[in-house]
């Protein structure tokens, strides 16, 4: 059993995430799930790679893609990354209210990028777009869809998380829950960076 | 908090036992009074952003040299998300992260870029 919050975090000399052993135990556990998460990634841009020149009927990547809203997405996501920053160096000053603001707006953002996100894939698919045309939009659908699916969950994680932060304060088990949200949202926002390079801006490039 | 600290840090101990072999997971902590690690941060994934963006727009290399240098931006961004966002270095006892991670990207890599060799055998077929 570890020592009361705030008698761990003299001792120790860590932030309150750190403070309580098997909470600080669980932000490790939590690094090795965003190495298994890299994989799943991995596997899927590889499948994109191999199958992104094979168009059959279909578009190509570049007949297919608007920078527009994939700029917008990325300055969206880009953004959200830097908010969950803030709020993570908000809990560090235990700024309750100001840790619940950036939150909400990373929040925000999330649900921001969700939107253009199916929007883009709505557009695309009344286009003619559907992922059982060809290898390619199967293989960019799965990766891009994945991500997607990420920062969803991500953005359900966050509001429960709000509530949680609302009734308990901040406490090492509230502190470690925030603390690995922010890795998992950096995490996303590094996978949409090589999706952007990768799918998009590679699909401009002829 | 102003009390002189009785203990030393649980984190360093660890490393005195450890030896220099894992210095380089030696957990470090960062403590700033106004977040310019963060404003920097933003500032440099909408720099290396943009970067990539204008040079594929204006097709300033030829295709495979421009693909090479826009994934190097981006794997530049990576490293800067990790570094100043995600508290790479930050644990109690040694962080072990850093190891997870160097493994994952040998493993990433490697996946992804004997895949596309693999498949570069039957162009003629695909």
């Amino acid at each position: 059993m570890s020592l009361p919050v705030e008698d761990e975090k003299i001792i120790q000399h860590v932030p309150a995430e750190f403070s309580d052993e098997k909470e600080s135990i669980k932000i490790t556990g939590f690094w090795m799930f965003l190495v298994t998460d890299v994989l799943i990634f991995a596997s899927l841009f590889s499948s994109y790679a191999v199958f992104k020149n094979q168009v059959a009927q279909g578009p190509s990547a570049s007949q297919l893609f608007t920078l527009g809203p994939v700029i917008l997405e990325t300055l969206l996501l880009l953004t959200s990354s830097f908010t969950i920053g803030l709020a993570i160096y908000a809990m560090r000053k235990e700024n309750k209210r100001a840790l619940m603001f950036w939150l909400i707006l990373t929040l925000l953002l999330g649900a921001g990028f969700v939107t253009a996100e199916v929007h883009d894939f709505v557009t695309f698919v009344s286009a003619g777009a559907t992922w059982h045309k060809s290898a390619f939009l199967s293989g960019f659908y799965i990766l891009v869809g994945t991500h997607g699916a990420h920062v969803t969950f991500g953005i359900i994680w966050a509001a429960t998380l709000l509530f949680q932060v609302a009734r308990r304060g901040l406490t090492a088990v509230t502190t470690r829950k925030l603390f690995t949200f922010s890795l998992y949202w950096h995490f996303l926002d590094i996978v949409w960076i090589f999706i952007f390079t990768f799918v998009y801006l590679n699909g401009k490039i002829v | 908090m102003s009390q002189p600290l009785e203990f030393r840090p649980e984190a360093e101990d660890a490393v005195s036992d450890e030896g220099e072999a894992l210095r380089f997971m030696r957990p470090h902590f960062g403590e700033e009074k106004f977040p310019w690690i963060q404003i920097w941060g933003y500032i440099g994934s909408l720099v290396l952003t943009f970067a990539a963006l204008i040079m594929v727009v204006d097709h300033v290399l030829p295709p495979l040299a421009l693909l090479s240098v826009i994934l190097a931006l981006a794997v530049g961004q990576a490293a800067l998300q990790l570094g100043v966002f995600m508290h790479l270095r930050e644990s109690r006892g040694l962080a072990w992260q850093i190891i997870f991670l160097g493994m994952v990207l040998l493993m990433a890599v490697g996946m992804v870029g004997m895949s596309i060799w693999i498949m570069t055998f039957k162009s003629g077929v695909s």
